[in-house]
């Protein structure tokens, strides 16, 4: 039941620009550092940092930025596809269960923005190989880096989405959201208890493990919550 | 009879407004029942409830003699709704829109074809629905509600913002769903025009209770014409007539006749003059449907 309610959405997606943004995100972030590289390529060799240690963290950099924004943009868009002729009550009288319709769209936005991940992991090797840093490639580091940022976002994920299908308007959630990549854009200043900070894998510890370990657990926990109140609402 | 739909009691109240308030709706197997009321009467908070999709605060529902907050997805799975105004994905083709659907039911593909082809939408079925007219927009509306080959098809307003012939169409279109495939059907409107056409049984709702629920026959029964007799003292006039075995009704100041044949009203004249009473008025009173479904309504709200 619920994969033929994941191809459905997957295919309600169609025609949106929706894929078209997951590919955007991760080549935007990539496209700053060829900025970067490209201006001032020499004064890393000078400062010895021109190598894939310090790359992998410059490209990091903006990674919790973007993915922040793209779930603010993406489970909007999802909600508003639902929302713009009310078919929440043409779904909910068909013969599926409601979390499933939820848990379609939770793992729906997963899969975009995973592909997007995998998308960010192979534009930063490309352009890496392409600036021919020094040292061996450092893949773990670079698959690391990527989906950590990744699990640590689930809470704001979580959060959003759920905002999102409740709000009949989406200048809520879009607000909400705006909100939150504005402290995921100040994370350093943030303490270490708030989930805007956890995309930038900081912590006072200094494990990025810890922040994506959490990340995963308290957006599980999140999505529970929003699922369960989705459940229990009557629809319009 | 077998019902289809059974609520016991079946209460919604938002804060401290009862939207709806014990209502007890049956709806026979294989019948056309019309809903009717006025607007904001609770017949879409009725119909939500009966697809699940609110929360009755107090009362049951059963569909097919199922429980509906039990056996919810297995009752769904045989019933097709279309609530209130179409929902449909705008940047989607009708065929596609309807795919999205059908792959939840999991029927064949074909099915896809037969119910375009039923509500005549086959020529633009690659079309996006975007440019769609809100008839076109309805009328797939009720294309995805048939998707399912539903036992019992809920229809709320069908007939909203279609055109003289859309409306036509889609009335024919649902009687014969009813004789053929055997479809039980409810239908909801404001007006009781369009239910006295096709429904055969009707449920009057007004301020969320249920003031009439019995077979359209016995609603024209009420508003059939009737002669009206004004006597100088109706109550012992209309014993005598009892008392001579003639069927009448009494009300404050007339006496009404139910038998409107000519020879009859000549009769009952005579037998009253000859007794001595002084007949100030003979009259027809004609009503209609529409003022019997206007007088409930009224009533109702009078209170």
């Amino acid at each position: 039941m619920i994969g033929k309610l994941i191809l459905t959405d997957l295919m309600k997606i169609r025609r949106k620009g929706i894929w078209f943004l997951a590919v955007l995100g991760p080549f935007g972030v990539v496209a700053l550092q060829m900025v970067n590289y490209g201006l001032r390529k020499d004064w890393f060799i000078q400062q010895d940092t021109y190598s894939w240690f310090y790359y992998i963290r410059n490209v990091n950099a903006f990674t919790p930025f973007a993915l922040v924004l793209g779930i603010v943009i993406l489970t909007s868009f999802m909600a508003s596809i639902e929302n713009e002729t009310n078919s929440w009550k043409q779904i909910i009288a068909l013969p599926v269960s409601k979390w499933s319709v939820y848990l379609s769209k939770y793992t729906t936005l997963t899969i975009l923005l995973v592909f997007a991940t995998c998308l960010l992991t192979l534009f930063s090797v490309c352009f890496g190989i392409f600036l021919g840093l020094e040292g061996e490639v450092l893949f773990l580091d670079l698959i690391k880096y990527s989906f950590y940022t990744f699990l640590a976002s689930m809470p704001i994920l979580g959060l959003q989405l759920w905002i999102s299908i409740i709000s009949q308007n989406q200048g809520i959630p879009i607000t909400f959201g705006v909100i939150g990549v504005i402290l995921t854009y100040m994370a350093y200043f943030l303490p270490d208890w708030m989930i805007w900070k956890w995309p930038s894998l900081e912590n006072q510890w200094d494990e990025p493990l810890i922040n994506a370990c959490f990340g995963l657990a308290v957006g599980l926990a999140i999505y529970v919550f929003g699922m369960l109140d989705f459940i229990r609402r009557d629809v319009k | 009879m077998e019902y289809i739909v059974e609520t016991n009691k079946l209460t919604k109240r938002f804060g401290k407004e009862y939207a709806v308030e014990a209502l007890d709706l049956k709806i026979p197997k294989g019948e056309i029942y019309g809903f009717l009321g006025p607007n904001g009467a609770g017949k879409t908070t009725t119909i939500r409830m009966l697809l699940g999709l609110m929360r009755p605060t107090l009362g049951s529902i059963q569909i097919f003699g199922k429980d509906l907050t039990r056996e919810r997805i297995d009752i769904l799975k045989k019933v097709g709704s279309l609530v209130e105004n179409p929902s449909y994905y705008p940047h989607l083709t009708a065929y596609e829109n309807l795919e999205a659907l059908r792959k939840i039911y999991g029927v064949p593909k074909k099915r896809i074809d037969e119910v375009l082809k039923i509500v005549r939408l086959s020529d633009v079925r690659n079309k996006k629905v975007k440019g769609f007219s809100l008839g076109m927009k309805q009328r797939l509306g009720i294309a995805a509600s048939l998707l399912n080959n539903p036992e019992l098809l809920i229809l709320d307003e069908p007939t909203n913002g279609l055109d003289p012939s859309g409306i036509i169409e889609i009335r024919n279109l649902i009687k014969r769903l009813a004789t053929e495939e055997g479809m039980t059907i409810l239908i909801s409107s404001h007006l009781l025009s369009e239910i006295d056409q096709i429904a055969n049984h009707v449920g009057i709702i007004s301020k969320g209770k249920m003031i009439f629920q019995d077979s359209i026959e016995v609603m024209r029964r009420q508003s059939q014409n009737k002669i009206l007799l004004k006597v100088n003292d109706c109550k012992m006039a209309w014993n005598f007539l009892i008392s001579n075995g003639i069927e009448a009704d009494f009300s404050l100041e007339s006496i009404s006749l139910l038998d409107r044949k000519d020879e009859n009203v000549a009769m009952v004249v005579r037998l009253l003059v000859e007794n001595g009473f002084s007949i100030y008025r003979v009259e027809e009173e004609k009503r209609t449907l529409e003022d019997t479904f206007l007088q409930m309504t009224t009533e109702e709200r009078a209170i």
